[in-house]
Order: structure tokens, then sequence, then C-alpha cells
């Protein structure tokens, strides 16, 4: 979806990679004044999505929050409780540092490593090799935020977020608007699909 | 004044000060006359600006003043008075200069019998010297414009100045126009509310504008002071290294490096020759190619840039001064400074890009009474003949440009708010008095204030209860940081010289070589071999900010490129050089152009050659796409602001996008479709109608503002760029600008900061009344189309610094160039 997450209709999943929730507040707390309007827009893109799609769990790749806890998660928590039949697995990510009793008192499940469900595996990190039994598996992660660049005659280029998906996976663009890029370049039989102005469109 | 007032004032300094003129006798010293009339000045509580070259006794004219000053108010103990308190602050640019000057102070001091002492306190002052100049501050302290802010951060600051008589600014012309001028009228507006009848003196170098230069100087003194000038005029003798085989010489590029041999016989002949060169990493390749040329020179020439380790640095100057060098490759870091005796010869690899600093580069040789200035101008490309024969003629016309002051520059006074509130605390209403007597924040308006208060204590517009901003607390009405953590990366951050973030470089076995931008090293990988200060390293790993290498014998390496960005050259080198371009193959046209001819006839076969009142426009398709070229030789950054107008005003006429490039000639727009631009409508896309409009609207769509964000961001404190012992937690607030900016134009677009970046457009790249001018002077020109075949050689080095820019490696660029050539037959 253009919102930058998966919508996984059989299993009621929404998955989603690198929300970095409370980013803004970590960067406001050290003196940086970085708009807050922006974590806003993120957790109602969040929330917006949760109330269209219905789904009955959330998957996070990892990074879902940012660093330590703060006023802007308690933010999270309060519009979260509005929907307690909602359940949120998290893959850890480099970013999840929060306390073990943090995520329990959130109704968070902190799945460390890697989940499978069916032929699916999701993780964090797309180059981690988390067990040698999983060749045949599709894997979701995230970590990178990738980006792709597209190039045209007269030197013209541009670049956007997207969703990379090869043969065995399938990389997660970052669901948080404060993240930079970082850009892949498509080997053939990859594809990807850029956002662009709340468009998917498929780059080949 | 008139000269016979000077003289009678002079006499009377001479009476009332005995002491130093009896110094002066026994050293067989002869005041000059300027030196005399700053000292009666000083003498009289007066501030102002002397104009003086480097290498003429121009901080005697003020140190001796200083002296003078304190003798005549202690006259029976001056010799035995102890620990008065800071009398003089001494600020320079340059901390390499420091140590000379004090030294130089000293040497007085000691002669006089004066119980003085000298201190100087830069990045480089351990903390036991900070302690000591805390428990009792020097008479004299040697500062750079970031350390005295530091000063600012401490508690009780100002006990320290409540002493002080004379604040002196040294080599004022290189600060004005630059950020760091911003943080000298801030600071000095702060003295001057901590002492009373404070004095200032500025010294600089000549400038255009140099009653401008004193008025922002003084702004905070609400006083007009004195001009003093040093009349000493030296001759320049100015010679250019023409290319032998002027057919092969490229017709674009930067290095010059085929022309080294002719450098030899220089070096040989002269004492000492300092070599300049524009940038860090061609200066690199430049010792590299003179020392394979040459070996028996090894041990006699050295390499000296901003990027070497100090005591490196420091070593070469040492042996400047003691004539141990033949020759020394160097970049803009030993424009300013104390003079090198020795060295008798100057030599200038491409274009300097200005006549002030074509001069003052000139100026660092010869400086014995009675000598001449003798400078070599090397041309990189062959185009850059022209400028060499433009040089030669703003020389000759005494053409120098005019440095302008920069205005509201609020990144800089959040930092210095940020500053005060880290220190003692500070009271708005008495501070915003103080920032408004400064010449850059004489128009700060009421609300620009609030916004900027607001950006510090409540960081902005935010979701109140779910906010943690902290920064600046009110208490009682004293905006001040309490948060020790904030405090530290505060002083951490303090500056507003804004490079990539740079990593250092040492020997695995240990041993620090310099430093090296991150940019660059992140694109080796272990293996790989690069040159720093003229050595070929191998990169063994990265770790905790450091860069590990081991020395290479490998005979390939690559020569880091620094970002540090490329100058423009100025209006009046582009008026010259417009000028200049007339004149080619007339029979006079002087041996720069003769020596052009080839060049110039096949860029009238193709094209045309523009004369100074006309306007050549060219069209050329090739595989790229199609180009636009205008030559208005204005330099590149008003090429940057009209490249911008045009590219906007065509895609009025038809939607269409362009990647833009330029250089200081001129500028190209390329496109993957046909530009219509012709006879019917050319007139109008130049004219000066709607101009401001234009402008507005085509800053929007370009990246410049991004670009000046880019500093912004990190002078106003919204990007860390990490700090000792504390990486992990720092790494969590990373961010690049380029997002910020991103961010802000989404979520916040009115932040005082992103204004700026606008503003900074506005009035630097985009300065109206510059582009008015230059639109007028097209108006009246003729307009001159032309469709040539192939690239001429005007677009050659214009399109060719298009590629440079979608960062090709040098080797393939070289490559390229060659390719490209072939294919133009030249």
């Amino acid at each position: 979806m253009p919102e930058r997450c998966i919508y996984w209709e059989e299993a009621k999943a929404i998955i989603l990679s690198d929300a970095h929730f409370g980013k803004t507040g970590h960067f406001r707390k050290s003196g940086i004044a970085v708009p807050q309007d922006l974590y806003k827009e993120d957790l109602q893109r969040f929330f917006s999505v949760i109330t269209s799609c219905k789904p009955t769990q959330v998957l996070v790749v990892g990074d879902f929050f940012h660093s330590t806890a703060n006023e802007e998660l308690n933010l999270f928590l309060k519009w979260k409780n509005d929907i307690p039949n909602l359940t949120i697995r998290l893959i850890k990510g480099n970013h999840d540092i929060l306390g073990v009793d943090w995520y329990n008192q959130a109704n968070i499940e902190l799945i460390h490593g890697q989940l499978q469900i069916g032929p699916f595996s999701f993780q964090h990190d797309p180059a981690e090799q988390l067990s040698a039994t999983v060749t045949d598996d599709f894997i979701f992660s995230g970590h990178l935020h990738p980006g792709i660049q597209i190039k045209g005659l007269g030197k013209q280029s541009l670049r956007f977020p997207c969703f990379y998906i090869t043969e065995h996976q399938c990389i997660l663009p970052a669901f948080s608007k404060f993240s930079g890029l970082a850009i892949l370049k498509p080997k053939k039989q990859d594809a990807a699909f850029a956002i662009v102005n709340d468009q998917l469109i498929h780059i080949t | 004044m008139t000269d016979a007032d000077n003289q009678t004032k002079a006499m009377h300094a001479k009476t009332q000060n005995n002491i130093v003129y009896e110094w002066l006798t026994a050293q067989q010293i002869t005041p000059f006359t300027f030196q005399e009339q700053a000292w009666q000045a000083i003498l009289n509580g007066e501030s102002g600006l002397i104009n003086a070259p480097t290498g003429c006794g121009k901080t005697y004219s003020v140190f001796l003043g200083a002296l003078m000053q304190f003798i005549d108010q202690h006259p029976t103990n001056w010799q035995s008075k102890k620990n008065n308190g800071l009398q003089l602050l001494w600020l320079t640019p340059l901390r390499a200069l420091a140590k000379d000057i004090g030294r130089a102070m000293e040497e007085v001091i000691e002669q006089l019998g004066l119980q003085w002492k000298v201190a100087i306190r830069n990045g480089d002052t351990s903390t036991a010297d900070r302690a000591k100049q805390k428990k009792q501050m020097p008479e004299v302290l040697i500062i750079t414009p970031e350390s005295l802010h530091l000063l600012l951060t401490q508690k009780g600051y100002p006990s320290y100045f409540t002493q002080l008589k004379i604040v002196a600014v040294d080599e004022w012309h290189e600060l004005m126009g630059s950020k760091r001028g911003v943080q000298t009228e801030l600071a000095i507006s702060r003295l001057n509310g901590c002492s009373q009848n404070l004095q200032v003196w500025g010294i600089s170098a000549t400038i255009g504008n140099l009653e401008e230069a004193k008025k922002v100087l003084l702004s905070p003194l609400k006083k007009e002071g004195l001009t003093i000038k040093a009349v000493i005029d030296k001759p320049i003798d100015i010679h250019t290294i023409i290319p032998e085989e002027m057919e092969t010489y490229p017709w674009a590029g930067h290095l010059g490096i085929k022309l080294a041999h002719r450098l030899l016989p220089i070096i040989e002949q002269s004492k000492t020759t300092l070599i300049f060169i524009n940038t860090r990493g061609m200066s690199e390749t430049w010792y590299q190619t003179l020392l394979s040329l040459a070996p028996e020179l090894a041990g006699a020439i050295a390499l000296h840039h901003g990027s070497i380790e100090q005591a490196l640095r420091l070593w070469v100057e040492d042996a400047l001064h003691t004539q141990k060098l033949k020759a020394v490759v160097c970049t803009a870091s030993l424009d300013l400074g104390v003079d090198f005796r020795p060295v008798d010869t100057v030599i200038q690899v491409g274009s300097p890009k200005g006549i002030a600093r074509f001069m003052q580069r000139a100026g660092r040789s010869g400086h014995r009474p009675g000598e001449i200035s003798k400078i070599y101008f090397l041309p990189t490309h062959s185009l850059e003949l022209v400028e060499a024969a433009a040089l030669k003629k703003a020389v000759l016309e005494g053409t120098v440009e005019n440095k302008d002051p920069l205005l509201l520059c609020f990144d800089v006074l959040l930092q210095y708010l940020c500053t005060l509130a880290t220190g003692e605390g500070f009271s708005p209403k008495h501070i915003y008095e103080e920032v408004q007597s400064t010449h850059c924040f004489n128009d700060l308006q009421p609300d620009e204030w609030h916004a900027l208060l607001q950006h510090i204590t409540t960081g902005g517009t935010a979701l109140q209860a779910y906010d943690d901003f902290k920064k600046v607390e009110i208490i009682d009405g004293i905006y001040k940081i309490n948060n020790r953590r904030i405090a530290m990366r505060h002083r951490m951050h303090i500056g507003t010289i804004v490079s990539d973030a740079m990593l250092k470089v040492k020997f695995l076995s240990g041993g620090y070589v310099g430093v090296i931008e991150e940019y660059f090293i992140s694109k080796l990988s272990p293996g790989d071999v690069f040159t720093l200060a003229g050595r070929n390293l191998e990169l063994v790993t990265i770790k905790d900010m450091h860069v590990l290498v081991k020395k290479s014998s490998a005979k390939k390496s690559l020569i880091p490129a620094w970002m540090g960005g490329r100058m423009s050259l100025t209006a009046n080198l582009g008026a010259v050089l417009r000028k200049t371009f007339s004149d080619a193959l007339t029979p006079n046209a002087g041996i720069e152009l003769t020596h052009l001819k080839e060049l110039f006839l096949i860029q009238q076969t193709l094209s045309h050659i523009p004369k100074h009142d006309e306007l050549l426009i060219e069209q050329i398709e090739d595989k790229d796409g199609f180009h636009l070229l205008v030559y208005p030789f204005e330099g590149r950054q008003v090429h940057e602001a009209l490249s911008a107008i045009l590219a906007y005003r065509i895609g009025q006429i038809q939607p269409m996008s362009f990647s833009i490039s330029m250089n200081d000639y001129g500028f190209e727009l390329l496109s993957d479709s046909p530009i219509p631009v012709d006879d019917s409508n050319v007139r109008e896309l130049f004219s000066d109608h709607l101009l401001l409009q234009h402008i507005q609207q085509s800053i929007n769509n370009t990246e410049m503002a991004k670009r000046k964000f880019r500093d912004i961001a990190v002078i106003g404190g919204l990007i860390f760029q990490g700090m000792p012992g504390e990486k992990v937690k720092a790494r969590h607030l990373q961010s690049s600008a380029a997002l910020l900016f991103k961010v802000f134009e989404e979520f916040d677009p009115n932040n005082i900061l992103l204004r700026q970046a606008y503003q900074e457009v506005l009035e630097q790249q985009m300065d109206e009344v510059r582009l008015r001018l230059a639109l007028q002077r097209i108006a009246d020109s003729q307009i001159i189309l032309q469709f040539p075949k192939q690239l001429t050689p005007l677009s050659f080095p214009i399109v060719v610094d298009g590629l440079n820019r979608n960062n090709l490696s040098s080797e393939r660029l070289e490559d390229r160039i060659k390719k490209m050539q072939q294919q133009l037959g030249a």
C-alpha cells in the first residue's frame, strides 16, 4: 500500500517496518526542534490503516520505536488503548531498545530474531542469515529504508522510497517519514515499487 | 585629518611615550606614519580600522598602542604592576597565526620590562592552561572567534572583561562576509556590554569597501571611528606560463599537471617558492607529481593544507621561516598569516577567482623593503589564459572587490543565544538591544526575535502534553540551559565552519596523519589505497571515528575529494574578462591571447567569439540530449541564479525538466527534448520584467535552498556531528540536512531556519540588484544565437563540469574528456 505498509488479506495482518515512533520526541528531548507534526502524521497514517483494513494483527519487522521511552510513546499508547483487540508482534530491530517490561505493559509481543508463519519468515535485517533451513522461505524484512533512483535523459534523476521484491524476499520501506533512503539498484529479476505521491509505481 | 594635524599628533605621542620610542630606536626600527597615527588614536581613546597589508608592522600598530596607553595610565609603576586583568583581546581568524603573534608580543614586553602576560586560547589550549587563565586572566589574550564564544559559555565570564580596554580584530577582511564575521560582531556587542569605554580596532587588507567594513565592525559601539591607511606601494610582477603545445593543451579540467615540469626551473631560480593550488585534493596530486619529476627535491619540498596534522603544518611553517625549504605546495591555508621572509616567488595554479585574492597571494612574496612581489600564473586549461590576461589588466587598473557583510543570520544568532544560555543565562530585553546594535541584526524584527526565543524554549509548535522538548528554560525571566548534557553538546558544537563529517586518519602502529571526509572514505573498501599528506596509505579499517591505515607502496592511489566549495568568479573579474574576450584575434591582444589563436579560430568557425557588448547563446544536440549554452561571463554565482530563472521561464512556455551546469563563463541547460529558444522569444527570456516574482518561483524549484540549509542546520544546532564518549546515544540523534529540509518543508514551512535558507539564496545567490544589472547589460547587448554542429571550445568546460557533478571518478573523467575531444576533431 502507498501508506508504506503491506496488507496481508488471508492472515488479516498489516506488515510494516521502521516506524521509528518517538524519533521526533527523542530529538526534541535533546534540544533539536524537529516538528512534531511529522510524528502526528505517522501515527495517524498507522491508525487510519488499522481502522480501514481492520486487521487482527500487526507484524512489525523491526525498529517500531526509535529509542528510549518518552512522552510521544505515551501518545501512541493512548491511541492504542482504543483498539484493545489488536495484536502487535514486533520482531526486534536494532532501534528497539526499550525494556521488556515496557513491551509487556504495552501488550506488544516481542520476538527475537525471526518469526515464521507458513512459508513466510519475518526478520529485521534482510542481510542476516538467521537459520540454514529457510532457503525456500519468502522473507519479509526492513532495516535498510530502501529507495530507488530513476534516471532520465538529460541527466535527470529522482528518488523515492520503495518496496523492494526479489524471488525470495520483500524489503519494506520505512513507515516513518522521518527517515532517509538507501538507494538500491534493482537486478533484472527483481521488482521495485516506488511510492510516488500516494501511489505505487512499478519500476522496471 | 590633514597631514599636518597627523604630524603634530604623532609628535605629541612621541613626547608622551618616550619609553616605547626609545625602545624602537634601540631596535633600529623607524615607525611608519600609519603606526604613529594608530598609536595616537589609541591614546585618544578612539576606535577604527587600520588598512595595511601583512608584513609591514600592523601588529605593532595596535599592540604598541595598547602598551603606550598602559604606560601612560601608570606612569610611575608600569614596570612593576602585575595581574592587571585582561587589557587587550586579540581576535585572529587563524589558529596558526596565534603562536607567532604571541611570540612577537612577548619579546617586546620582556625588553620593555613590563609584567604583562600573553596567552593563547584556542582549540589546542590545554585544560591546565585554561584553568590558569580562569584564575588570573593574562593581560593579552589571543583568541579565535569560536574560542571567544566558548569563553562566553563559562559561568562568571563578565568578570574577565571588566578591565578590557581594546579588542583588536586581525584580518577583518577575511572574517567579514562570513558567518565567523557575524560571530565576531555578536561577541563585540557582548564585550561592549561587559566593559566600559571599549575600543575596537580592526586590521584589514585592502578591499573595495573599507569604510563599510569599519562601519560593520564598530556598529555595536555606535561610533564612527577612524580609518588609518598604510601607504605602502609594492609593485607586482605577473608572469603567465604558456603551454608549449597549445593545440594539445586540454580545453577543460582543473589540474594543469601537464605543465608541472615548467615549475622546476622557477623553483630552482628562487630562494623559496609558494605554490598555491585551489583545492586540497589537487594539492596532493601536485605534490606527488613534483616529487616524481624532480626526486632531488625530496626533503626540500613540502605540502601544507588544512587537513594535514597540525604538528606537521607547524613544522612546515617553521621550516619556511628558516629557509629550509625550496618550495611548499599549499592551499588557502597559507593565504593569511605572518610573513615568511625567504619567500620570493609565488605560483598560482588555476584561476584565483578574484583580483583581491590574487594580489594577496602575490603579496606573500618579496617582503623586504624595495623587493618586488613575483607571481607566476599557471593555467589549468586553455581558456584560463584569458583569465590571466584579465588579471593582469585588473591589477594594472587597481580594481579590487568588495566583501559584503552578511545580514540576519538566524542560525548564528540561535547558536549565540544558546551560548549565552549555557553560561550566565540572559535576559531577553537586554540582549535584544545588544544584538540589534550589531550591523548584522540591525533590522531584526520583534516577531523574528520572538520566533527565535520560541525555537530555543518550546521548539516551535508541538503536541502540548506529549512533548519532551528541552533546551533553554526560563527561570525568573532569565533564559538558561540547565541540562548538563545539552550544555556540553552545545559547547562541542560552537562554530560556524561546517564541513562534512571528518574522520581522523591514523597509522595502525600509531601516529596521526590528518583528517578526511567521511563521504570519501565511505566509498572505499579495506585494501584500497589513497593519498593524504603526500603519503600513499592503504585503508585497513574504520573504527570509532578513526580511519586506520598502513603505508602502501602501490603506484596508483585515489586522491580524496574534499567537498569544500568551489569559489565563484567575482563580478569585477568577470567584467574585465568580458573585455579581454573582445580582444581575442586582434593584433595587439597580448601574449596570452595570441597563444590561444588556434582555439579562438575553432570557436570562430564553429560558432562565434562574443564581444563585450554581445551575449552568445549556443544550442547543440548530442547523445546526452539538447544543450542550451549561454555565456554572460558573470561568475558561477550569478549564473546559478540566471540559469534557474531562464529554466523557469522556458518551463512556462513548455513544461520540461533541465539539468543545469555552469562555470564562471557561462551555463548550460540540458534537456531531453528540444529547447524552445529562438530569436522570437530570446529578448523576453532575458528581460528584467517580473524579475522578483520569477526569482521567488525559481528558488522554490531548485535545490539552492536545500544546499544552504546544510550549513544552517549545523550552525543552528539541528545536526550533531557526534561527540566522543557518547557515540551510541548520539547515533539515535543523527539525521541528514537533506532529510531535515524535507521534514521542515512538509511539516513546519514557517520554521525560522528554513526561512533563512531561502533568504540566503535570495540575498547571496539571487542578489536581485546584481541580477538586474546583469539582465540590463544583456538587454543592451546584441544576442547572438548559434547552432554549432558539435561542442565548441567555450561550451566544452561547462559540459564537462556537468559530468563532474555526476560523481564520475577522476580517471574516467579524463578518458571522457579525451574521447569528447576526439569527437570534436580538435
